[in-house]
C-alpha cells in the first residue's frame, strides 16, 4: 500500500496537504535538499505537529507552503501543495498575496524581529485589514482593539498606540497572534512561537492558539523542537529527518510507541523521560548537512538496527499495521518496534 | 551547612548602577542579584533556575567575579585542609589564582568561541597563561582533553566555524577542564542544543562530574535538564532566591506559589496527561524599585495583605528546604 500522499484515511477532505514537496538551494557550494519529498496532510479543524532537529527542513516547508523562500537561492523544484483543492503552486503572486494573511497566516519564533518596530502594534493590525478586508480607518482600530482584547493582552486601548518595543516578549507574540488572526485565516502557521519564552509565557501562548483554534475552528500547522510542546496542542504529529517526513501518526499514536528508530532515539534521548542516575539515551553522530545527505535511508549511519539495504536503498512513507493512518519510513519497520 | 562544602555564597548581590543626564549621576541601581545565600557541595551540582531576568546568569557570572560584586561574601574552600579564602575579598590579581579551579561554559558556542584561534590554541591558552604546560607536553594534555570530550585529537588545528554547535560545545567544555577545576558555571550550556545532541553533552557533563570530582552551578531555563541533572535546586525570582532544597524536594513538593507556578508550567510529553498550568497574570515587577513586600506578591493567587508589607524571610532549617512566604510561616 505505497503512496506518496499520505496521511490520515479518513475521507475528510484534508485542508492542506503536500505531495512529495522539494525545496533546494543552489549555491557555489552545492544543492541544499532542505526539503526533500515532503508529504503529510492538516486536517480542518486540527493541529499537526511538525517536530525535527535543526536542519530537518521543517521550516522551510513551512515558507514553501506560503512561498516566501527566498528565490534565488531557493526554488520549489517538485512536488505539490494543495489547499482546500487548489494547487498553491499555479498561483500567481497576486493571487497568493490574498492567500497569505486572509487564508494563512503565520507566527515566529521571534516576535521583535518579526514586528515593525516604527509602527504601532495597533497600525501593523490596522495595516492587515485594511489591505485584506478593506476596513475603513475607524473599523480597521476597533478591530485593532477588538483583536488584542481576544489574544488577552490588558488594556487594549492603550497598548494599541505603543510600539512592540514597550512590550514584553509575551504581549509581542500574543500581538503577532492578533495580527495573524485579524483576517480569521482557516490555516495558522507556528514556527516554533514559543521558542523563546520562558516556560511560563509558553504556556500561556499555547492555552491561547489552543483556545482560539476552538473557537475559529482553524487549523494549526505546529512547528517545533520540543516533544512536550507537541504533546500539549497537537493531534497529529510528523517527525522530520533530513528533509523528509519519516513518520506520521496521532500524538497518543506516536508517544505510546514510536515506530521509527529515529523517533524513538528522539523519545529516549529527552530528560522528562530519564531513569535517575542512568545516563540519557543518545542518538549517535549528528543531523547530515543538507548538501551532503547520506545514500539510502537518511538515518542509516545513526541507526543501531540499520542493515546493507537501508545504505542504498531509501525507504519510502509506509502505511503501518491497523490501518489507521499511521506512516513510517523504514526497511525494519519490525525490528523497531523492539527497540 | 557543613565545614566541608566548597563554597559558601552569603548576600551576594550585584546592582547595576543607572546614570543620567550630561554629569552621569547616579541616579538609582537595578537590582539585578539581590542577596543570595546558598551552599555548594564537593561534586555538587545546584541548579539557579527562574525566568529571564531573574538573575541567574548575573549571579553566576559574579561568583567567579566575571562582574565585580556589589556585596556579600564568597568562601571558597578549594580543600578539605582548612583553607578558606573569600573570593569576594582577594584582589583580582589573587583572584588569578583562583580562576584555574573556577571555570564556566556559555550557552552560545557559537559566541563564545573566537572565530579566528584555531581549537587546539583555544584549548591551550590557558595551560599557557597559568605555566602549566607548554611545548609538547601541551599538546599532549590538549589532545587528551579533545579526547576526553569526545573528539578526535587531529581537530586541535582545525578553526570553530568547522563544527556544529554540539561539537563547539564540546571544545567549550574541553577549555574548562583544562586547569584541571574544581568549579564550573553551566550557563545554559545545554540550551542551544538540539535535544539528541543535547543528551550528548548532559552524559558528557555527568561523566566528567565522576571523573573528575566536579562541582557546577547549572544555569538553566528548561526545567526538565534542570531535574534530571542537580541535586539541588534553588528558584529566583527578581533577584533573589525564592525556595531551596533538593531536587525532589523542589519538583515533588514544592512550597513556594511561584516554584508551584513554574512547575505547573513546564509542558509533559505525555498527550494524555495535558498539563493544568497555574496561569501566571501580570508582569515581574521592576529591579530597579522592587515592592517593599514578597517580590511575587502581586502575581500571587494566594497573597494576603502582610505579603505586600513585608519581605518574608526563608521559612525551613538552614541548609535544608527553604522557602520565603509568609504563608508558610506558623
Amino acid at each position: 500500500m505505497k503512496s506518496d500522499s499520505l496521511g490520515s484515511p479518513s475521507k475528510e477532505e484534508p485542508l492542506l496537504e503536500l505531495k512529495s514537496l522539494q525545496t533546494h538551494f543552489f549555491s557555489d557550494e552545492g544543492t541544499a535538499r532542505a526539503v526533500d519529498g515532503v508529504s503529510y496532510k492538516i486536517l480542518p479543524g486540527e493541529t499537526l505537529g511538525v517536530v525535527g532537529e535543526s536542519g530537518s527542513g521543517k521550516s522551510v516547508t513551512a515558507l514553501s507552503v506560503m512561498q516566501l523562500v527566498p528565490q534565488p537561492p531557493g526554488k520549489i523544484v517538485g512536488g505539490e501543495i494543495l489547499f482546500k483543492g487548489q494547487s498553491l503552486l499555479n498561483k500567481t503572486e497576486d493571487e497568493m498575496r490574498k492567500i497569505r494573511g486572509n487564508e494563512i497566516a503565520m507566527i515566529f519564533q521571534e516576535p521583535m524581529t518579526a514586528l515593525n518596530p516604527v509602527y504601532t502594534v495597533g497600525d501593523q493590525i490596522i495595516e492587515t485589514v485594511r489591505v485584506h478586508r478593506g476596513l475603513d480607518k475607524d473599523e480597521a482600530r476597533a478591530h485593532a482593539i477588538h483583536m488584542l482584547t481576544i489574544v488577552g493582552i490588558p488594556s487594549p486601548e492603550t497598548r494599541v498606540d505603543e510600539y512592540p518595543h514597550q512590550l514584553s516578549g509575551g504581549m509581542r507574540q500574543r500581538v503577532m497572534i492578533a495580527i495573524a488572526m485579524s483576517c480569521d485565516p482557516s490555516l495558522l502557521i507556528a514556527d516554533e512561537p514559543t521558542t523563546a519564552l520562558d516556560v511560563t509565557i509558553q504556556a500561556q501562548i499555547l492555552d491561547l492558539i489552543r483556545n482560539l483554534q476552538k473557537k475559529a475552528g482553524m487549523s494549526v500547522l505546529l512547528i517545533t523542537h520540543d516533544l512536550a510542546v507537541v504533546a500539549e496542542v497537537a493531534h497529529h504529529v510528523a517527525v522530520m529527518y533530513a528533509g523528509k517526513v519519516v513518520e506520521y501518526a496521532t500524538v497518543e499514536e506516536l508517544f505510546d510507541k514510536p515506530a521509527h528508530p529515529y523517533s524513538h532515539g528522539l523519545f529516549k534521548s529527552l530528560p522528562d523521560l530519564a531513569v535517575d542516575g542512568e545516563p540519557l539515551a543518545t542518538i549517535p553522530g549528528m543531523v547530515p548537512p543538507a548538501t551532503r545527505f547520506p545514500s539510502g535511508c537518511r538515518f542509516h549511519p545513526r541507526c543501531s538496527i540499520a542493515t546493507d539495504k537501508c545504505k542504498t536503498e531509501e525507504p519510502q512513507l509506509d502505511y503501518l499495521e491497523g490501518n489507521t493512518g499511521r506512516t513510517a519510513a523504514c526497511h525494519h519497520i519490525d525490528e523497531a518496534a523492539k527497540l | 551547612m557543613s565545614k566541608d562544602s566548597l563554597l559558601e555564597v552569603r548576600g551576594l548581590k550585584k546592582y547595576f548602577p543607572i546614570h543620567k543626564g550630561i554629569l552621569s549621576r547616579h541616579v538609582g541601581d537595578v537590582k539585578a542579584v539581590d542577596g543570595l545565600d546558598f551552599d555548594l557541595g564537593r561534586q555538587e551540582t545546584l541548579s539557579l533556575v527562574g525566568e529571564s531576568g531573574c538573575g541567574k546568569t548575573t549571579a553566576g557570572r559574579t561568583l567567579l567575579r566575571l562582574y565585580e560584586p556589589t556585596g556579600g561574601q564568597a568562601i571558597y574552600r578549594p580543600d578539605t585542609d582548612g583553607l578558606e579564602v573569600d573570593l569576594f575579598k582577594i584582589s583580582q590579581a589573587e583572584m588569578r589564582d583562583y580562576r584555574r579551579d573556577l571555570q564556566i561554559i556559555f550557552q552560545d558556542p557559537y559566541g563564545s568561541l573566537n572565530p579566528r584561534i584555531t581549537v587546539g590554541n583555544t584549548i591551550g591558552e590557558a595551560l599557557r597563561v597559568h605555566g602549566v604546560a607548554s611545548g609538547q607536553g601541551l599538546n599532549d594534555r590538549v589532545e587528551e582533553l579533545l579526547e576526553r570530550v569526545g573528539m578526535r585529537a587531529e581537530v586541535s588545528n582545525r578553526y570553530p566555524h568547522e563544527f556544529s554547535g554540539g561539537q563547539r560545545q564540546r571544545i567549550g567544555i574541553a577549555r574548562a577542564l583544562a586547569l584541571n577545576p574544581k568549579l564550573i558555571v553551566c550557563d545554559e550550556a545545554v540550551s542551544a542544543l538540539d535535544v539528541s545532541i543535547q543528551a550528548q553533552v548532559i552524559n558528557l557533563l555527568k561523566e566528567l562530574q565522576d571523573e573528575f570530582g566536579l562541582s557546577y552551578v547549572f544555569i538553566a531555563h528548561d526545567l526538565s535538564v534542570v531535574r534530571y541533572l542537580s541535586d539541588r535546586v534553588a528558584v529566583m525570582y527578581l533577584g533573589r532566591i525564592v525556595e531551596i532544597g533538593t531536587t525532589d524536594e523542589i519538583f515533588k513538593d514544592p512550597q513556594h506559589p511561584y516554584t508551584k507556578a513554574l512547575l505547573s508550567a513546564i509542558p509533559i510529553p505525555d498527550p494524555r496527561r495535558r498539563a493544568s498550568h497555574i496561569p501566571l497574570t501580570g508582569d515581574v515587577p521592576s529591579p530597579i524599585n522592587p515592592p517593599k513586600g514578597c517580590h511575587f506578591a502581586a502575581r500571587c493567587s494566594v497573597a494576603e495583605s502582610r505579603c505586600f508589607e513585608s519581605y518574608p524571610a526563608m521559612v525551613g532549617a538552614a541548609g535544608g528546604h527553604q522557602a520565603a512566604c509568609h504563608l508558610l510561616e506558623s
